[in-house]
């Protein structure tokens, strides 16, 4: 196992398809700002000036505290909140609204409870016009996939929260989306889950490299998964720094968590968040 | 296999209902008045205005009537209290006109209705029509406010667009709520049937209520009761056993969550 742990490039799609351009920008956000007003007719400045580029096939972390806008980056991303200045695209068109090429994955599962587990993975697929017994059969290997093969008719409600969350990751799977937006997809989960789920995820994502982007507030979580992290503080939401993460894939937990590499990149991110970043306090 | 625990609890409505008859009777023999017969008594009246043709045709109407009115009410009432719970600005409109009108019996307007509309089909449909609309847009507009956003943002991002999103997401992520007011609704609109009836005594189940106690026929009376009662039970576990179907998902099928990362 040790001898095939070779230095895999972080991104290897590009090295693997020659024949494709190289790196086009998936995602370009473009001086992004955000006012919200508060309750006291304040205006709140929640990012400011945020510029980013992520390319195809990149699994990009979002990491900062509670309430640096990290979230509300994802959902202009998504097309679910308008920025007040600056402006988001998605293969080079401006996003103005939600569409199915961008799919998002919310910590709080946001499932039809009304809909069994395959109805809520057949719904993207149907919506798009897909045949029900074509969408049937892909949504039972999506299903199969995540790991639920065998809970098919079961509701929501009956589901503890881990397997909500792969019910939730495998719906959004469904309709191919280019980009998984995932707002904390693992936040609400126990850590035991939690770590499954994350494996998990890495496998998936790692049989056809979605472009992703993973807001988190965990320092480890973000350095596992992603190829970079990009480090934001709050008030207003800024971007600190983004640190590329040189770590071989696939990745192993067991193996990542004694490389020092790994533990390096961990300490060094938890430096650049300054403490009062840290604290759990809304403003 | 039915235990002795679960054929008791299914049968525990008629046992309460016997409990009840029970009391009455002994309670009607003690007391001895005429203005209140025993439970046979009324219980005996009961084939005879059932199997009058006339009365059949008044309860019948009286039921075509609420039927009606429900009907209406339901079809205007659920899409107006989802638009309200989904735009700030109808909520904003309709509210003050709602919170003035939710408290005011809608039976005292009966007199002014009959002004109006006469004393026909029309002024009393429109009084249920009115006693049932509040509570059913008032549940679908809490139901409707209550969906997840996130919920909704999914439905978006899948391409459904704003019409698609509210009857395809919030009508049913609302239903639960929803039929909870129509549960109410349906009870008040038999209240408002009879209340129209005792105003208007032109026909329907009210009219022989109140042909009967004029006539001092107090068996007559009592039956009645018993019948629009059990019209108000008999309509009451119809519609949960429709609700108990459309909104099964809404209850758990096990007790505990099945232990599963």
């Amino acid at each position: 196992m040790k001898a095939e742990m070779k230095v895999v490039p972080s991104r290897p799609v590009i090295q693997a398809e020659p024949e494709r351009k190289p790196a086009i920008a998936m995602i370009e956000i473009d001086r992004v700002s955000q006012v919200f007003q508060t309750s006291a007719r304040r205006d709140h400045l929640a990012l400011s000036d945020i510029s980013l580029t992520i390319g195809d096939g990149a699994f990009v972390a979002i990491l900062g505290p509670s309430g640096c806008g990290k979230s509300t980056l994802l959902y202009i991303v998504g097309g679910f909140v308008k920025p007040t200045t600056g402006v988001a695209r998605v293969k080079g068109n401006a996003i103005t609204g939600p569409g199915p090429d961008r799919g998002p994955v919310f910590q709080e599962f946001a499932l039809f409870p009304w809909k069994s587990v395959l109805g809520n993975v057949m719904y993207g697929p149907r919506q798009q016009g897909v045949r029900r017994e074509e969408a049937e059969a892909q949504s039972r290997r999506l299903i199969e996939m995540v790991g639920l093969k065998g809970f098919e008719h079961f509701y929501p409600k009956e589901l503890s929260g881990g397997m909500k969350q792969r019910v939730a990751l495998a719906r959004t799977l469904a309709y191919h989306p280019s980009v998984l937006l995932m707002d904390e997809p693992f936040g609400a989960l126990d850590a035991h889950t939690r770590t499954r789920l994350q494996n998990d995820l890495l496998n998936i994502w790692e049989r056809d490299r979605k472009t992703v982007l993973f807001v988190t507030h965990s320092v480890e979580e973000a350095v596992f998964l992603s190829d970079r992290v990009v480090v934001m503080t709050r008030s207003p939401g800024r971007i600190k720094e983004i640190v590329d993460i040189d770590l071989p894939r696939p990745r192993r937990r067991a193996e990542l968590l004694l490389d020092p590499r790994y533990q390096k990149y961990v300490v060094d991110i938890e430096r650049l968040i300054d403490d009062t970043g840290e604290e759990e306090l809304r403003p | 296999m039915m235990t002795a625990r679960t054929l008791l609890s299914r049968s525990a409505p008629l046992l309460a209902c016997l409990g009840l008859l029970a009391i009455w009777q002994v309670a009607a023999l003690i007391l001895n008045t005429d203005s209140f017969p025993t439970a046979l008594q009324a219980i005996r009246a009961i084939p005879s205005i059932l199997g009058d043709k006339e009365s059949l045709i008044n309860i019948l109407a009286s039921l075509r009537r609420m039927a009606v009115g429900f009907g209406v009410a339901i079809l205007v009432s659920i899409p107006l209290g989802l638009m309200m719970g989904r735009s700030r600005n109808v909520a904003a409109f309709f509210n003050p006109l709602l919170m003035i009108t939710y408290p005011v019996p809608k039976a005292a307007l009966m007199p002014i209705i009959m002004l109006w509309l006469g004393v026909g089909d029309v002024a009393k449909m429109l009084v249920i029509f009115l006693g049932v609309s509040l509570p059913v847009i008032y549940h679908s507009f809490q139901g409707a406010k209550a969906v997840e956003e996130k919920m909704l943002w999914s439905g978006a991002a899948m391409g459904l667009s704003a019409a698609q999103r509210m009857v395809r997401i919030v009508l049913p992520a609302a239903l639960p709520e929803i039929l909870a007011g129509c549960r109410t609704g349906l009870v008040l609109a038999l209240i408002t049937m009879i209340t129209s009836e005792m105003i208007a005594r032109q026909s329907g189940a009210g009219n022989i209520l109140f042909n009967a106690l004029d006539m001092g026929q107090y068996d007559t009376v009592f039956a009645m009761i018993i019948i629009v009662g059990a019209m108000g039970i008999g309509l009451d576990a119809a519609f949960e056993r429709l609700r108990g179907r459309l909104v099964r998902w809404s209850e758990p099928r096990f007790d505990m969550p099945l232990s599963f990362a």
